[in-house]
């Protein structure tokens, strides 16, 4: 700038370095999002000769399909012209535009091209993918509202891969022993009801183990989280090679069986996604919306959450934190044991080694990012379960990329969300701190 | 009601912290409870409001003995109480902090009934000239509206006995007297009163009978209109006390250091100094007065470099700093007395030792660049420990176990063993007993003396106005006025600290 010519800068307030880094990263933010458009415009080119075939199922799995045909260099084009919309709004607007809000309408097309790109012409029931959402989802949600109910009463629940274990294994061999002992004639909701049972109070004995090694011993609640989780690899491990391995009956319980939403199960297309679905994803639906209205809305959910904000301020006012603390973390147990019990009463048929496979601290990344709030957790499970079930179906249909990369699709997509969120969101202030009463 | 406690002992491991203590305060009195730091008057409140259970004693209600096993016992006999430290969820709205533990429910869930409790804070709050937004999120309000919203929760527990632990400590002293105006209110409608407090001005003013405290035992009850602040203090501390510190003239030379327009943010991003402009000269004192939470704390934190300025400058001796690392800013002769010990000024986890080398570890004879030499730093702690009348059982204790006051000796001990030609001591004697206070500051005026720069930031006015040659007052980020130390009085900077300019 010359002192000759004095500009419309000069007169300008100064802004704080603050205020100028916010619009530096604002504009390289909208200069990235244009040129990502661009590049899916480039893609678009070359694959505009690719077909990219997806069919629904209208009335049932397995029943007639609605077909769409189109092209991957179409869904390109669409992922491309609103990326790039996106980046010009980006630098036009500055540091004022919602560009997360933005991310969240450009991600899934970036996700269709992509699906599309790797299937490569291969035609896809775009179906399974999304029922198979769901149900990757109800465990992990399950999972996410135990973490963010011991989360929110101050205490840190990292164990929910050992609860899911050790449920899946009582459940097996629990609903196993029933049905051995009633016989072949009874009915098999009888013997997964009883597994259900097991796994819960498995995950009611875990929990407590937990919550009296954090608060009656006062043992660092993540170091204790990760003994039990090491701890119940090491105990199903064992059951499952020396007892479960030789003794096959002990592990061949009744599957659980997908059922029909009354009315809802009739909706054309989406009845067959949503509404013929496992008994565990309405479950986790009621306990969502229970869970949500009882945590925000009623004097418990007050409670429980002063306990994990500011116990002090709970104990002084002569409310009990601890049996708070207690409390959530049996109903926590609950919750993590029974979805535990998914793994093997619905989805294998049969208790396997580690079969949870890490789904317990995806549950945990869904409370990071669903914010401690049931329902957005239960948003969070969804991504994750989409991830699982794009794998699911990406490795059947036998895609162009090596096994090894694709298993750890839903590993990686865990480790990009919550390194997007972490920090900007706040979990309760005491978790993980041990509370003296007086 | 009438309160009494009677023979109240209460044990800690190694403390004697309540020894056989009597209070007693009529309906619609209000009782002074004063006390140095480490009395005891908080653990005899605790013991009073169910948190602690006495070891002996008896408490009595309109002469009915009571026992509280628990909180809740205390609230329905009808005592509230507003801790030393704020009992408030932070993320919750003034109608949920009242609230909890005493809510109104609808429905077979228990569902919270907001509105009655709502409409409740809002009569309360109006009844006694409060003043509180109900739906305001407890975070975002200043501490002394936070104060009012302990007061509410008390009001809504329908509170006869109402006990106010240290309330004044982060108040402006417009704030106080509007808290003391609510205080005599509530006393003429009949409530009883417990006002405590380490501050003579105020037990003086407000309380109807003042009992005085001093390791653990009563010291003395005596009747305000009689009793003068000498005699309390000597009451308080067992001897008699230099209510003013004693120093010669300053003589001002050169300036040391200048702030000249300085923005420094604090951690969630807003301005908290806002265009400060300031000198401090060699051979005098500056103290800076202002409640908690304007700006201070930064103000401190971007001087001696452990936060990012964001624009303005910083100058000792001429050389810019503003870029400065702490290491280097130290190297100029700059010792940090910082505001929370424990956090910033000593490791406790460290012995005494260790914490005496913690700015010179890296340097001969303490290390060769390799190893520590641990002779030498022996040596150097057994001298440091002398001088600066540190008592410690070793100085090979952790430093985390030593009082306040001693704890403080060894940050004042290390940070003056280097070349001092800057002193940054922020809220320098917080916590401490009468002893040490007079101890530090009679350091302070030393390193002046010896042609250092002081700049001593502190919360308590009767400090500000004790050890400042000249006293500057920032409110809101700003300094809202310089005041020679001779023209300084309690009124008017206390004006200028309550906004009032
Ligand atoms: N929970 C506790 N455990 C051990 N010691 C304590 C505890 N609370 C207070 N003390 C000790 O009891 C003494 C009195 O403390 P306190 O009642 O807080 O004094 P005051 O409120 O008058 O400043 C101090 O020496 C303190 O260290
Ligand atoms: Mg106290």
């Amino acid at each position: 700038m010359t002192a000759a010519s004095p500009t419309f800068e000069e007169v300008r307030p100064e802004l704080s370095a603050a205020e100028r880094a916010a619009i530096r990263s604002a504009r390289i933010r909208g200069v990235v999002m244009a040129a990502l458009g661009l590049f899916a415009l480039q893609f678009a080119i070359q694959t505009m000769d690719v077909a990219a075939t997806f069919s629904f199922w209208v009335d049932k799995q397995g029943g007639n399909t609605f077909t769409i045909a189109t092209q991957v260099g179409v869904l390109w084009l669409l992922a491309g012209v609103v990326t790039g919309v996106a980046g010009v709004i980006q630098l036009v607007r500055g540091p004022s535009f919602q560009w997360r809000r933005a991310l969240l309408i450009v991600i899934p097309f970036w996700v269709a091209a992509t699906f599309a790109g790797l299937l490569a012409g291969k035609p896809a029931n775009v179906t399974i993918v999304f029922a198979g959402t769901l149900t990757y989802a109800a465990p992990i949600s399950l999972g996410a509202f135990a973490g963010i109910l011991a989360e929110r009463s101050g205490i840190n629940n990292i164990a929910i891969e050992g609860k899911f274990l050790m449920g899946a294994c009582a459940a097996s061999v629990v609903a196993s022993v029933t049905m051995l002992a009633l016989g072949p004639a009874a009915n098999p909701t009888i013997g997964v009801l009883a597994g259900v049972l097991a796994a819960a109070v498995t995950g009611i004995l875990v929990s407590l183990l937990l919550a009296w090694l954090g608060i009656r011993w006062r043992v660092d609640q993540i170091i204790a989280g990760i003994v039990i989780n090491i701890g119940a690899v090491g105990i199903t491990n064992f059951l499952f090679l020396r007892i479960l391995t030789k003794q096959t009956e002990l592990n061949t319980p009744p599957t659980v069986e997908n059922i029909q939403v009354p009315v809802l199960s009739q909706i054309p297309i989406l009845g067959p996604i949503a509404f013929q679905g496992s008994p565990y994803l309405y479950f986790a639906v009621i306990v969502m919306a229970a869970f949500a209205y009882m945590l925000f809305r009623t004097r418990w959910g007050l409670r429980l959450r002063a306990s994990g904000e500011k116990p002090s301020a709970a104990g002084t006012v002569g409310i009990d934190v601890i049996k708070i603390r207690y409390r959530a973390m049996i109903v926590a147990g609950i919750l993590a044991g029974i979805a535990g019990s998914s793994f093997s009463l619905a989805s294998a048929g049969s208790f396997q080694m580690q079969m949870s496979a890490g789904r317990g601290f995806i549950a945990l990344a869904a409370v990071i990012f669903g914010a401690w709030n049931p329902i957005y957790a239960f948003g969070a499970a969804m991504v994750f379960g989409f991830a699982d079930a794009s794998q699911a179906l990406l490795s059947v249909l036998g895609v162009d990329v090596p096994p090894q990369l694709l298993n750890s699709i839903p590993y990686l997509v865990t480790i990009i969300v919550v390194a997007g969120v972490v920090g900007r969101v706040r979990g309760p202030a005491a978790a993980g701190q041990p509370y003296d009463q007086g | 009601m009438r309160l009494e406690l009677r023979d109240i002992t209460k044990r800690f491991p190694g403390v004697l912290a309540n020894d056989r203590i009597s209070i007693s305060a009529d309906r619609g009195q209000v009782l002074g409870l004063l006390g140095e730091n480490g009395a005891g008057k908080s653990t005899l409140m605790n013991i009073l409001s169910g948190l602690y259970k006495p070891d002996s004693g008896e408490i009595l209600i309109d002469e009915t003995p009571r026992t509280f096993t628990d909180p809740r016992q205390a609230i329905e006999a009808g005592i509230g109480m507003v801790h030393q430290h704020f009992q408030l969820v932070p993320v919750f709205d003034v109608v949920e902090a009242v609230a909890l533990g005493a809510e109104s429910v609808s429905g077979p869930l228990g569902s919270f009934d907001r509105k009655t409790a709502r409409a409740r804070v809002l009569e309360l709050s109006q009844q006694y000239r409060l003043n509180v937004n109900p739906d305001a999120k407890i975070e975002d309000l200043p501490v002394g509206v936070r104060q009012r919203v302990e007061i509410l929760k008390a009001l809504y527990r329908k509170s006869d006995i109402l006990v106010l632990d240290e309330p004044s400590a982060v108040l402006t002293p417009f704030e106080t007297e509007e808290l003391f105006g609510i205080i005599r209110g509530l006393a003429k409608d009949g409530t009883t009163i417990i006002f405590i407090t380490h501050k003579l001005n105020e037990v003086l003013e407000v309380a109807d009978k003042i009992t005085v405290l001093r390791r653990g035992r009563v010291a003395g009850t005596v009747d305000p209109k009689e009793a003068t602040r000498e005699r309390l203090a000597n009451l308080m501390v067992g001897r008699d006390v230099e209510l003013t510190v004693a120093k010669g003239p300053a003589q001002p030379r050169d300036v040391v250091l200048e702030l000249s327009d300085l923005h420094v943010r604090d951690d969630r991003g807003h301005m908290a100094v806002n265009g400060v402009a300031l000198q401090i000269r060699a051979g005098e004192i500056l103290a800076l007065a202002g409640v908690q939470g304007n700006g201070q704390t930064e103000l401190v934190e971007a001087i001696v470099g452990l936060r990012a300025v964001d624009s303005g400058d910083i100058t000792i001796d001429g050389k810019s700093v503003t870029k400065s690392t702490p290491r280097q800013i130290a190297d100029l002769g700059v010792a940090h007395v910082p505001e929370d010990r424990n956090r910033d000024g000593l490791i406790g986890a460290m012995t005494v030792a260790e914490n005496f080398i913690l700015d010179t570890y890296h340097r001969e004879p303490y290390s060769n660049g390799i190893r520590l030499n641990r002779q030498a730093i022996d040596e150097r702690a057994a001298v440091a420990v002398k001088d600066y009348d540190v008592r410690t059982p070793s100085i090979h204790t952790y430093a985390g176990s030593l009082s306040g006051g001693n704890q403080q000796k060894v940050v004042v001990a290390r940070e003056f063993s280097r070349p001092v030609r800057l002193v940054i001591a922020a809220q320098p004697t917080r916590g401490l007993d009468v002893g040490s206070i007079e101890y530090i500051h009679k350091r302070m005026v030393e390193q002046r003396d010896q042609g250092a720069a002081v700049l001593i930031v502190s919360t308590e006015l009767d400090e500000v106005l004790a050890v400042g040659d000249r006293v500057a007052v920032m409110q809101g980020g700003e300094i809202v006025g310089v005041v020679d130390g001779d023209d300084a009085t309690y009124e008017k900077v206390g004006m200028l600290m309550g906004g009032v300019h």
